[in-house]
């Protein structure tokens, strides 16, 4: 670490990691709930909406502790408001607090009022749940926050690692704006809301996270014109491909017919940046002359693309076409897509990037101890996470063909009992996953720290 | 400093038989993903009229190549065509295991297919584990 406000970067990391476990904690509530035993006081909606919100916000802080550590060593310099990074953070913790309680203790609908969502409706979409006045700080927290790094990028040093966390930052918040938009019209509102959803997660996120893959794979290999050539294709691919991508949202919710060509023609290739990615750190990264000892690293950092190209890409495709979604839509099958695109993109880029800049900051020595208990989790994390999606593309697949495409009509209800003994199964692998974070937390406390 | 990476990456594309390690590599991928057949067909062609016996990058890579496109023949469309004749189509539990098959088995010969592309563009030997010939 060259630059005292990289340091910046722990708390975010802390919090990210604490976010994330009680993310898993609501999970595996609702899991529970599939398989019906009644879980006390938190209902099933109420567990689903801390799960997802909690999800795009500890990522949001594993991004944030991310790029204050990048873009000062990045551009050459300390931050340019570093006192005020700090308080952003505090600020950006409390929010979430403040809206973690809320959702837990009150009914929904009581949030929207004294909220006052009626002047200006924002509340109850997917994703969206939060109050507006807790987006309008979300966003205020996301312009200080991209207006700090341009502000630094700008005095200094500009590389095409940092110019692209840029691109990234500002993007994300400049979409984040149509959080603000809806309209009484559903399809309307849908199509908006798909604008931030997509474009953040098939878009300026993906951005990011290459950036970040970028910046591990320059640390592990110490060649920077190659990392950066590979970038521009993959930032190539990214956006030429996402951005229409986004039709693999409207086939159903009232748009146009040609929406289901152009998602799928695009869709098909979305793919493609995470062809690149594996192609790009298995062509780069040379294991007899790395540089660096820290295995559990480049564990992290070559399987993130492996299993994005399963989790997003091959997921992705198999429900992306229209023909198929016309029959997986909102299904199981979404969910499985869900849960192992999130996981394998960006869970696991924040944990690589927490993997390279935690000992940094913490400034251990090269323990052999944590680094053991570090790669168990991450065996343990990842194998249980593909395993429960894998259980719950077979519990769609059985959805589908029950559901969809027979003459039987069973009641929903019905449906879902016969798939019990897959819901087990991912319950079973929640359950293991936690325990794969239980050990990644433990890896922390186990770590020698170098006395000074 | 970077005068000496500079020629590194020269002396990557100037390996003389990298070309054919890539095409090799690529027509693999093309025949999993894109023109399934037609690929392999071109493939043949290559593995019978070039060397492909030499100790050279591209001689292992149209051998490797070669064997894993047959193997990958044998799982993707001889199994799955055992499996849909031998099951009850009207079973979603037919459905349930044969279309996780295919994803994990083609998507498992892809990401091989890509290592070993990385390698054929790195100018280096690659070795499709258990599918492709030890040698
Ligand atoms: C980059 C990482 C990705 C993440 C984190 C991600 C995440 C998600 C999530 C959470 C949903 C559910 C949305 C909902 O609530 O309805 C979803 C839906 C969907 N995703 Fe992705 N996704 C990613 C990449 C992709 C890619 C590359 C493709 C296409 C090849 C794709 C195709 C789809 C489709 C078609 C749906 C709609 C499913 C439905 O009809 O119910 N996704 N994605
Ligand atoms: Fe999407």
């Amino acid at each position: 670490m060259l630059y005292s406000s990289q340091r910046i970067a722990k708390p975010y990391f802390i919090a990210a990691i604490t976010l994330f476990t009680i993310q898993v904690l609501f999970g595996l509530s609702m899991g529970m709930q599939y398989v019906e035993i009644s879980i006390p006081l938190i209902s099933f909606d109420t567990a689903r909406l801390i799960h997802i919100s909690l999800l795009i916000i500890w990522i949001l802080f594993g991004f944030m502790g991310a790029i204050h550590y990048i873009i000062p060593e990045e551009s050459e310099r300390e931050l340019y408001y570093p006192k005020q990074a700090i308080q952003l953070f505090w600020i950006f913790l409390s929010l979430v607090i403040v809206t973690f309680f809320a959702y837990l203790l009150l009914p929904y609908a009581t949030l929207a009022k004294i909220t006052g969502n009626q002047f200006f409706p924002t509340m109850g979409r997917e994703y969206l749940e939060q109050p507006t006045i807790i987006k309008l700080g979300i966003f205020a927290i996301l312009c200080a926050f991209t207006y700090n790094m341009t502000m630094t990028v700008l005095h200094g040093r500009k590389t095409v690692i940092n110019l692209l966390l840029l691109t990234g930052i500002a993007g994300s918040t400049i979409v984040f704006i149509f959080a603000f938009y809806n309209s009484s019209n559903l399809v309307i509102a849908k199509y908006y809301k798909w604008w931030l959803i997509h474009f953040w997660l098939e878009g300026t996120w993906e951005l990011i996270m290459e950036a970040i893959l970028a910046y591990i794979i320059f640390k592990i290999t110490g060649d920077r014109e190659i990392v950066e050539k590979w970038l521009y294709v993959m930032v190539a691919v990214t956006l030429t491909t996402s951005i229409l991508g986004i039709g693999h949202h409207y086939y159903w919710i009232g748009m146009p017919e040609y929406w289901q060509w152009i998602g799928t023609i695009f869709s098909i290739f979305e793919m493609l940046p995470f062809f690149f990615m594996v192609l790009f750190v298995f062509n780069v990264v040379n294991c007899t002359k790395c540089r660096s000892s820290n295995r559990a690293l480049k564990l992290w950092a070559l399987s993130t693309p492996i299993m994005a190209f399963l989790g997003a890409g091959v997921l992705g495709f198999l429900h992306t076409l229209a023909p198929v979604n016309y029959y997986s839509h909102g299904t199981q099958i979404t969910s499985a897509h869900g849960h192992l695109a999130f996981y394998s993109t960006y869970v696991m880029i924040v944990l690589t990037m927490i993997s390279y800049a935690m000992p940094l900051l913490r400034n251990t020595v090269t323990d052999k101890i944590g680094q053991r208990f570090e790669i168990l989790a991450f065996w343990i994390m990842t194998i249980s996470m593909f395993c429960m999606a894998l259980f719950t593309v077979i519990a769609g697949i059985m959805q589908v063909y029950i559901q969809r495409t027979t003459d039987i009509n069973l009641p929903f209800i019905e449906i879902q009992n016969s798939m019990n003994i897959l819901y087990w199964l991912r319950e079973i692998s929640g359950i293991i996953f936690m325990f794969g974070v239980i050990i990644y937390i433990i890896s922390f406390f186990v770590a020698e720290i170098k006395k000074t | 400093m970077n005068q000496d990476k500079v020629t590194i990456n020269r002396s990557v594309s100037e390996i003389p038989d990298r070309k054919m390690a890539i095409i090799a590599e690529s027509l693999y991928l093309l025949n999993l993903l894109i023109i399934p057949g037609l690929a392999f067909f071109i493939l043949i062609w290559l593995f019978a009229k070039y060397d492909n016996a030499t100790t050279m990058i591209s001689g292992c890579h149209l051998r490797q190549a070669f064997s894993a496109s047959i193997w990958a023949g044998l799982l993707l469309v001889l199994v799955t065509w055992v499996m849909l004749s031998t099951m009850n189509h009207d079973s979603p539990y037919t459905w349930m295991i044969v279309i996780p098959y295919f994803v994990i088995c083609h998507s498992v010969l892809v990401l091989l297919g890509i290592m070993g592309l990385a390698k054929a563009l790195a100018g280096k030997k690659f070795h499709y584990p258990i599918i492709g010939p030890s040698s």
